[in-house]
């Protein structure tokens, strides 16, 4: 679909071309009106001379040549002409008609009639005509007439002087066009900046701020908002609340078993099959949080500050084992991520760690080109390259032995992948562990949006 | 020893107190988060095992009031709650530790333990007093190495009083810490119960102090 801006000019470039156009049809016509107006009037001028300059030359016609001077008169062809015809036919003309004549309109009026006929070579000419009976009772069709090429040079001259002006007044129409779609549009795009900002607090949009016709689009906005708000927490109620409800009876179900297994009795099929549905659960409640959040919320979370809270908790769970967790992060790092989740997926993988490390986890967490990145390395065995594929590939295959395949790393998986964030598995070239490489787009995604 | 227990599923409620009265300690409980704050507050419990997806009041709210009252009763979490955030702002709140469910008994009996152990300034589960040996983790007794067979409200007694070795417990505190909120705490049965464990494990090991209280001497 075209963009505003894109509608605007393509609406800005007809609407120019066809003001100019109409304008210049009319203009051209007026000019051209003028211009014939003008040379009918010189012709008429002309044929008033010559009709004075016969009557006193009646009985001798060649004397007109003296009497009309225009050295135009003179020279053969010169585009300018005048014929006298007596009732007996005979013509008398211009030097300049040479041995040529120009016709006369059929009927005889005794009106000057203007007229537009065919001169010397073929020559478009107007010509002025009228039959005229003078005192001494003799009777004349007097013509003048003049080459048209002048009347059309001088129509192209005028044209081609008001063309550019015509042009400019296009180009000012279609600037003008977008000038008003920019001032038009301006309110739309402060909407688009606060509407940007509003992701980053919780303040509705103040409607009051926008012209009337945009007032009520905030106003829609600022529900819909306020909806999805809705709508997120009460996916996390309900989450929470189902969690509660299926944990606490699988609890009491695993107990039993437990109770059971030490009179003797075996349980161990029974047991592992709570296991794989208490692990299935946990899997299935965080994305089931992590599908609403993700396309509702458009948090950002201060990232250092959330590094610093898990941080606490994990150095207390590190020394208890005799490890150390470092932790080196930017000051003033944002992410595009809901609070809890980002601390999920960063407790996920730094549980993982220390679980699995030797003496040492490190956590770096740094703003880099597009992205923020956050790297957990650990002094840990490590995991072979196709089970990191493998874990990568299938989030994890919930086997809490094996490294790499337990519910947590295909938790933070999930929620990653929700935010359009990525996770790369390798080896810490500091540590020789395992490298957990998180990458949090700094900008929102088209598809994560 | 007396532990509050917080939570509103009556099954789970009473394994817990099954689990833990094996070990020894009398359980309170209580099904919703107003009752919780009440006897958190007004009874003297030893520790706290507190849900936090409680009826009535969440109980991160239960916990933090009782911090800013200034009551520093350890607190266990035991809730569904499974996020690494959520247990971040629980132990924030205050509380000792942090466990979800599922969980196992075992593992919950064990953390009970730790948090008494570190409370009372005993690092070990086994406490020895002279020739007398107590395992906490699972109530046993021995004396000169003999297994000493002990009633549940004897092994409350000893625990309370080896827990606090060398304090002078008084006679109403003792019966505040082994007896349930509902229970008869009539204080002359508390003579019979130090009668008793002195004639299984030897007249030497509990000093009485006349008109004052109870006392096991410093380990």
């Amino acid at each position: 679909m075209l963009s505003l801006r894109q509608r605007a000019l393509l609406g800005g470039i007809a609407s120019g071309a066809l003001s100019v156009g109409v304008g210049t049809l009319a203009v051209f016509s007026y000019i051209d009106s003028r211009v014939s107006n003008r040379f009918d009037t010189a012709l008429r001028d002309r044929h008033t001379q010559l009709v004075v300059g016969l009557s006193v030359t009646t009985q001798n016609p060649d004397f007109l040549r003296d009497l009309m001077f225009d050295p135009a008169y003179s020279a053969p062809y010169s585009g300018r002409y005048w014929q006298v015809t007596n009732s007996d036919g005979e013509i008398f003309t211009s030097a300049s008609l040479f041995d040529e004549t120009i016709a006369e309109p059929p009927g005889s009026p005794e009106n000057v009639t203007l007229w537009t006929t065919s001169g010397p070579e073929d020559e478009a000419v107007r010509s002025a005509y009228q039959e005229i009976t003078y005192e001494d009772g003799t009777v004349w069709g007097i013509s003048v007439a003049e080459s048209q090429t002048q009347l059309i040079d001088e129509r192209r001259a005028a044209q081609r002087s008001l063309l550019p002006v015509f042009a400019v007044v296009g180009l000012i129409g279609v600037a003008g066009s977008l000038l008003l779609m920019s001032i038009i549009l301006g309110p739309l795009r402060k909407l688009q900046t606060d509407v940007a900002h509003r992701w980053d607090s919780d303040d509705d949009l103040k409607p009051a701020d926008y012209p009337n016709e945009v007032a009520p689009l905030v106003e829609d906005l600022n529900q819909l908002m306020r909806r999805n708000r809705d709508i997120v927490s009460g996916s996390r109620r309900h989450a929470a609340d189902l969690a509660h409800a299926l944990k606490t009876p699988t609890t009491i179900l695993r107990n039993e078993l437990q109770g059971l297994s030490e009179t003797g009795v075996k349980t161990d099929i029974a047991q592992e099959a709570l296991d794989r549905v208490d692990a299935q659960l946990s899997r299935s409640l965080a994305r089931l949080r992590a599908m609403n959040t993700a396309e509702l919320t458009h948090s950002r979370t201060d990232l250092a500050h959330s590094v610093d809270r898990l941080a606490r908790l994990f150095s207390t769970i590190a020394e208890r084992d005799g490890k150390v967790l470092e932790v080196k992060s930017d000051p003033e790092l944002w992410v595009r991520m809901d609070t809890q989740d980002i601390e999920e997926v960063l407790g996920n993988l730094l549980d993982n760690a220390v679980k699995w490390c030797r003496s040492t986890v490190r956590l770096t967490a740094k703003r880099q080109e597009g992205c923020i990145e956050i790297r957990i390395e650990d002094n840990g065995p490590g995991i072979p390259e196709d089970a990191r594929r493998e874990a990568l590939r299938s989030g994890g295959r919930l086997d809490t032995s094996v490294r790499g395949s337990g519910l947590g790393l295909a938790i933070a998986i999930d929620l990653l992948n929700a935010y359009g964030a990525r996770l790369d598995l390798g080896i810490s070239d500091s540590l020789g562990g395992l490298k957990g490489r998180v990458a949090i787009p700094t900008k929102i995604s088209a598809t994560s949006e | 020893m007396r532990v509050l227990l917080a939570e509103d599923e009556p099954h789970l409620c009473e394994q817990v107190k099954k689990l833990l009265n094996a070990e020894g300690r009398v359980v309170d409980i209580v099904n919703n988060g107003v009752d919780a704050l009440h006897l958190g507050t007004t009874e003297p419990y030893d520790m706290i095992i507190l849900d936090l997806g409680l009826p009535e009041r969440d109980g991160i709210s239960v916990l933090r009031e009782w911090r800013g009252a200034g009551i520093k009763t350890p607190v266990l979490i035991l809730t569904a709650r499974d996020g690494w955030s959520e247990r971040v702002d629980g132990l924030d709140a205050g509380a000792d530790d942090y466990m979800t469910k599922p969980f196992h008994l075992p593992e919950l009996a064990a953390r009970v333990r730790a948090i008494l152990r570190r409370q009372s300034g005993q690092l070990n589960p086994v406490i020895e007093m002279g020739n007398v040996v107590l395992d906490t983790r699972n109530g046993r007794v021995t004396a000169d190495g003999v297994p000493v067979d002990l009633t549940a409200q004897e092994i409350a007694v000893l625990t309370y009083l080896a827990h606090n070795a060398g304090r002078l417990i008084p006679r109403t505190e003792l019966s505040e810490h082994i007896y349930e909120y509902d229970g008869d705490r009539d204080s002359n049965t508390i003579a019979v119960f130090i009668n008793r464990l002195r004639k299984k494990l030897g007249p030497d090991l509990i000093t009485t102090v006349r008109g004052r209280g109870y006392m096991i001497d410093s380990i």
